[in-house]
């Protein structure tokens, strides 16, 4: 096969199995970029129980065990320590997501291959899924090594039938996380050194979210915030599937809400990301700094 | 016309090699540490939403914490939090954790990575070739920064003391300048061995992420020192603000410290310069001489 073929088969492919090859093949590319740094490897082993360890050891000194009452009242349970376990679990998936993802277009600015990647012939939202799927990937793992560990040193309890519901609900959160990313992605284009707006609106979303406490314990004008946010369901239906606490009217309210959230999320973050990529080509601004 | 532009360049070279007849090295030159501070303060200060937006972002970042507490503790303070801490507010007890911490936070993340900023703007080789110690251009960069995180911390104090109602006492104030004073000099030999390592490493992001979280993981920020295992306890007294942070949090809530506890938190600090400066200094020579040798200077 000649190269000019390669070329031109190269711009005839479409189609969604294109997309996804191509998704697959950044995420892959930045699975060799991070093992190409040790110190990267050693903090993705790390992170996990060093984001955990803080809140493990405040709960313990409040608590004095593995029991609280008061949190029974609050969220049905009196085990803290798998309540916040699993919250910070999915801290870390989300993190990764928002920040991993929200920035990989400002990396490859940085290191002058957005253009380049700007001109190859795939949608310009694969160059942002490719980022999602290896931070699904990467935060994934995270939150099996965190919970695994968890399990075994300081003997946090999950339901195991639970498991593949939990997943399901992952599944659902990217979606809404998707459009949330797609938000970040647009700040990025847009304000270049965005990571200040990203830091207060992020800080913001994960004060609101039921990470390592219920949402009860907030003030009330945050609480309105918190129901209109994709982190929340995510991470009530991921911990109530993995605590065998979600059952019943519990269950459809909180997947029928993650669900209408979702598709809220995806259709304005893609609108909002196709109109800023179109706003900053058309300025001649894709790799200004 | 010639003739002029001629002697102008002959006054120059003079002039020159005058001044470099006459320059004589030095271990310390404070007024290139002087002119380094306040040319990083100038940059400060044309962004001031920076100042006031990194001291209200801890206040996401503690707050957690708190609501955390709150959850599994209730709204009133444990009973097993005061038993081990001694200390009968959480609130009152994290605030002035942060407070502390971030001068800790400034060291790693502004000093430390100081020489990266200048490697980023493409100044730090020229920075390099002035005929002045590296060590002065530290210290300017560490000033600045002091200054920077003090304003901030007290923007922050002013914030948490408005928003929780809490009081501290008074006669602190001049008890705590001095801890803060010591600990800020033992945290600026902690940041040359930072900086010296970020020259060697370049992309510092993952090493300072790594250091950050590590020591705030053992500082006693969120929770009495004695929470941690008996091995971890005498790995975090090596940092300079967990003395800072047990000290202030006991003299600015109980309103005083023994006289014996605040010369041993004085001494423990005295102690702590003396290795992180002799430490710090030889790491960052020695992480200078190799990027040196290697050419990598200017490298990303």
């Amino acid at each position: 096969m000649s190269k000019q073929s390669i070329f031109e088969k190269m711009w005839n492919r479409k189609g969604l199995r294109a997309e996804v090859r191509a998704a697959n093949a950044l995420a892959l590319k930045q699975w060799q970029v991070e093992f190409a740094y040790p110190l990267s490897v050693l903090w993705f082993i790390f992170m996990p129980f060093l984001w955990f360890i803080p809140s493990l050891i405040a709960g313990t000194v409040i608590a004095g065990g593995t029991e609280s009452s008061h949190l029974a009242g609050l969220a049905g349970t009196t085990d803290w320590l798998t309540f916040i376990a699993i919250g910070s679990a999915y801290t870390g998936l989300a993190v990764s997501l928002i920040w991993g993802t929200g920035f990989a277009l400002r990396r490859e600015q940085n290191v002058g291959t957005l253009e380049t990647l700007m001109t190859t012939p795939m949608r310009r939202d694969t160059l942002v899924w490719g980022s999602t799927l290896h931070n699904i990937q990467h935060g994934g793992l995270g939150v099996i090594l965190q919970l695994g560990v968890s399990i075994i040193l300081f003997g946090v309890s999950l339901d195991l039938w639970g498991v593949l519901p939990a997943l399901g609900i992952i599944g659902l959160s990217i979606i809404g996380m998707q459009g949330l990313v797609f938000a970040v992605v647009c700040i990025v284009l847009l304000a270049k050194q965005a990571w200040m707006v990203v830091e207060f609106l992020s800080s913001i979303l994960f004060l609101v979210a039921p990470m390592t406490y219920p949402i009860a314990v907030l003030p009330p004008i945050l609480q309105y915030i918190s129901f209109g946010s994709p982190l929340t369901w995510s991470v009530e239906g991921f911990r109530g599937f993995l605590m065998g606490s979600l059952t019943g009217p519990a269950l459809l309210y909180t997947v029928g809400a993650l669900i209408i959230i979702d598709i809220a999320f995806i259709l304005i973050g893609t609108l909002m990301f196709r109109k800023a990529e179109k706003y900053v080509r058309a300025r001649g601004a894709l790799s200004q700094f | 016309m010639t003739e002029l532009i001629q002697e102008t360049q002959e006054g120059v070279t003079h002039e020159t090699s005058e001044y470099l007849e006459s320059f004589k090295p030095r271990s310390m030159d404070w007024t290139a540490a002087k002119t380094f501070a306040v040319k990083n303060l100038r940059i400060a200060l044309r962004y001031p939403a920076n100042l006031l937006v990194w001291a209200i972002l801890p206040i996401f970042w503690f707050a957690p914490f708190i609501l955390m507490a709150t959850a599994i503790g209730g709204y009133e303070t444990t009973t097993h939090f005061t038993d081990i801490s001694g200390f009968d507010n959480y609130i009152q007890f994290i605030v002035i954790g942060w407070f502390v911490y971030m001068y800790l936070d400034t060291s790693i993340w502004a000093i430390g990575n100081n020489f990266r900023w200048e490697q980023m703007s493409g100044t730090l080789e020229p920075l390099f070739s002035t005929p002045v110690p590296r060590i002065s251009i530290l210290l300017g960069a560490a000033i600045s920064d002091t200054i920077q995180g003090t304003i901030q911390a007290i923007i922050l104090l002013g914030i948490c003391v408005g928003m929780f109602g809490l009081q501290y006492a008074l006669v602190a104030i001049l008890p705590t300048i001095i801890i803060l004073t010591m600990m800020v000099i033992a945290l600026y030999g902690f940041s040359f061995m930072l900086a010296g390592l970020i020259l060697v490493f370049k992309d510092p992001s993952v090493l300072t992420q790594m250091i950050s979280e590590m020591t705030f993981v053992i500082s006693p920020v969120n929770y009495p020192v004695n929470a941690l295992p008996r091995s971890v306890q005498f790995v975090a007294y090596l940092v300079p603000t967990t003395i800072g942070i047990v000290t202030i949090r006991e003299i600015a809530i109980n309103g005083g410290v023994s006289l014996l506890s605040f010369s041993q938190a004085l001494l423990g600090l005295g102690v702590l310069i003396v290795c992180f400066w002799v430490i710090g200094i030889a790491v960052f020579k020695y992480a200078e001489k190799w990027t040196k040798q290697r050419g990598h200077m200017g490298g990303f």
